[in-house]
């Protein structure tokens, strides 16, 4: 029974990776570097929500809040920093989100203090299936990632702008020859990673507590995540996500709560070692 | 007017300049073979004038217009179209994607049908990945894709590389006919021979100026030309099979 619990948290804490992955291999694959920054994106977005939770007690409007205060925060930092710096090496757009990465974190703890806040939510008995508890909050959320993976997934794969996205990820020169501007496109991609990281910090705030440095703790296992599933693959980030959380819940029993991320690195040295491309990495690139 | 004026163009992708002041014209309906030995600069200039190349001066001129000042999806628009000689589809996207993609093309769907009806098998396969597709079929889907905004100026960088000596005939005819439908062509060929064969004028890029320029029959004609760039023509050589390559 307990190992269901494990697994039951895992799938959050999974959803919670998955959402920021999928944030970081799309702008990994289409604006071409590693995001430090989607971890302190995430806690804004935790913090967005934590606001819009304490004003209105709904889920909805928490999670719409939230989207649209990181979604624009995405776009502020594509256009006051990463696209002065296009064109420039991966490395130095790393070190410049790494850059961003400490302002977000700052400018939160000056603002909110450094204190745990937690969303004042109030306890519902919980359901129980099978034997296993279930708290409604979790389905909801769980539900919340679902709809916001499965309109990302919609807009990447069955829109026109998605369409161009993933022709920019594929060959930035062919399609610019191709009439796509490279800024609309950039502007999006923007606003999909900001709305991602939103609803995995709305999430990890509700299942935790909201502080400066939730975010930065999630980076990691996010890459590791990104890596595993395929840099650039967005359906691997999402599984791998989900993956890696439920590893890391299963092995809690066996290493501690303290070392239980070191299985995501444990893991993405594996997959480094044995499958550089990752669960769905793309093949070569043709020619 | 010519369709396309170049004058005095230099440029590269460093500080090192790799073309060093071409000019040339072309006037409309005309197929233009660019040939030269490796690294003479032949893709640069492709890309000069599509707007891929980092650094460039000089002018170039489409229909009358400078061309430098505008960013390359801007050129698209005005009428340029342009095959890249490498990577030229998008490879995760299926056949039809990459045409979908293409933006600012009026009545896309009716473009798309019409231009399956031209590449038959590019239309049984639209739902094919771009990227699992042969050298023939993928050469095929760049020229559909280049072609979808109906362009006046089509830029075409080696377009029988990737092809194999049966299929190379079908590609010059494929070009050729083009022409009658009243698309300009500039061709990078490495098969200089029969790219000169089908083209009205050429010229020959060296060392990022040009070498030669004139008629195609007169630089077929040209002892300089055949024994320095074009390769000595086999006795038997005939349009159609694989012929000297430089
Ligand atoms: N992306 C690039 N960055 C820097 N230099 C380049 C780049 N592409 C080509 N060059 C250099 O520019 C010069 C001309 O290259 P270009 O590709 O134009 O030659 P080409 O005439 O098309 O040759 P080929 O027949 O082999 O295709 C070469 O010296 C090459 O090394
Ligand atoms: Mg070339």
């Amino acid at each position: 029974m307990s190992y269901l619990v494990l697994v039951q948290n895992g799938i959050a804490q999974g959803l919670i990776i998955g959402l920021a992955a999928l944030s970081i291999t799309l702008v990994f694959g289409i604006a071409r570097f590693p995001n430090a920054a989607a971890g302190d994106m995430l806690t804004f977005g935790g913090y967005a929500g934590l606001f819009a939770f304490s004003a209105t007690h709904s889920l909805l409007a928490t999670g719409l809040a939230a989207i649209a205060a990181t979604a624009l925060l995405s776009l502020l930092m594509y256009y006051a920093v990463f696209r002065r710096l296009a064109g420039r090496s991966a490395v130095s757009l790393l070190v410049a989100s790494i850059g961003v990465a400490f302002m977000i974190r700052a400018v939160l703890g000056v603002s909110f203090g450094h204190g745990q806040l937690v969303y004042e939510i109030e306890l519902t008995r919980p359901y129980i299936v099978g034997g296993v508890r279930v708290s409604p909050l979790d389905l909801k959320l769980a539900l919340i990632a679902f709809v916001t993976l499965a309109a990302a997934f919609g807009v990447l794969y069955m829109t026109s702008i998605g369409r161009q996205m993933r022709a920019v990820a594929d060959n930035s020169d062919l399609a610019r020859v191709s009439g796509i501007r490279p800024q609309r496109v950039m502007a999006s991609l923007w606003l999909l990673a900001g709305a991602l990281t939103a609803i995995a910090g709305v999430m990890l705030g509700m299942k935790t507590i909201v502080a400066p440095e939730i975010g930065w703790e999630i980076l990691l296992p996010a890459f590791a995540a990104a890596i595993f599933g395929g840099i650039g693959s967005p359906i691997g980030a999402v599984a791998a996500g989900l993956i890696l959380g439920v590893a890391q819940e299963l092995s809690t029993p066996l290493v501690g709560f303290t070392y239980k991320i070191a299985v995501s690195f444990a893991v993405m040295c594996a997959v480094l070692v044995f499958r550089p491309r990752g669960l769905f990495g793309k093949a070569e690139a043709v020619r | 007017m010519s369709i396309l004026s170049i004058d005095d163009v230099r440029g590269g992708y460093t500080e090192v300049d790799i073309l060093n002041g071409v000019s040339f014209n072309m006037e409309p309906g005309e197929i233009f073979t660019i040939a030269g030995t490796n690294g003479a600069g032949k893709s640069t200039l492709a890309k000069a004038i599509v707007g891929l190349l980092p650094r460039v001066s000089g002018r170039i001129a489409f229909e009358g217009e400078d061309l430098v000042p505008l960013a390359a999806e801007d050129r698209v628009q005005r009428g340029i179209g342009y095959v890249p000689q490498v990577a030229n589809v998008f490879p995760s996207l299926s056949i039809k994607e990459n045409l979908q993609v293409v933006a600012g093309v009026a009545k896309q769907k009716a473009r798309i049908e019409e231009l399956f009806a031209t590449f038959p098998t590019l239309g049984q396969r639209a739902q094919t990945r771009a990227g699992s597709l042969s050298g023939g079929e993928r050469q095929q889907l760049a020229f559909a894709r280049a072609l979808m905004p109906r362009p006046r100026l089509l830029i075409l960088d080696e377009p029988t590389a990737a092809l194999s000596p049966a299929k190379v005939a079908d590609a010059f005819a494929l070009i050729a006919s083009l022409a009658t439908l009243g698309v300009s062509l500039l061709m990078v060929e490495q098969r200089a021979r029969q790219a000169l064969a089908i083209s009205h004028r050429g010229c020959i890029l060296d060392g990022g100026q040009v070498a030669l320029l004139g008629r195609a029959g007169d630089l077929l004609a040209d002892e300089r030309a055949a024994e320095l760039y074009l390769g000595q023509a086999s006795p038997n050589e005939r349009f159609g099979q694989e012929s000297a390559v430089l």
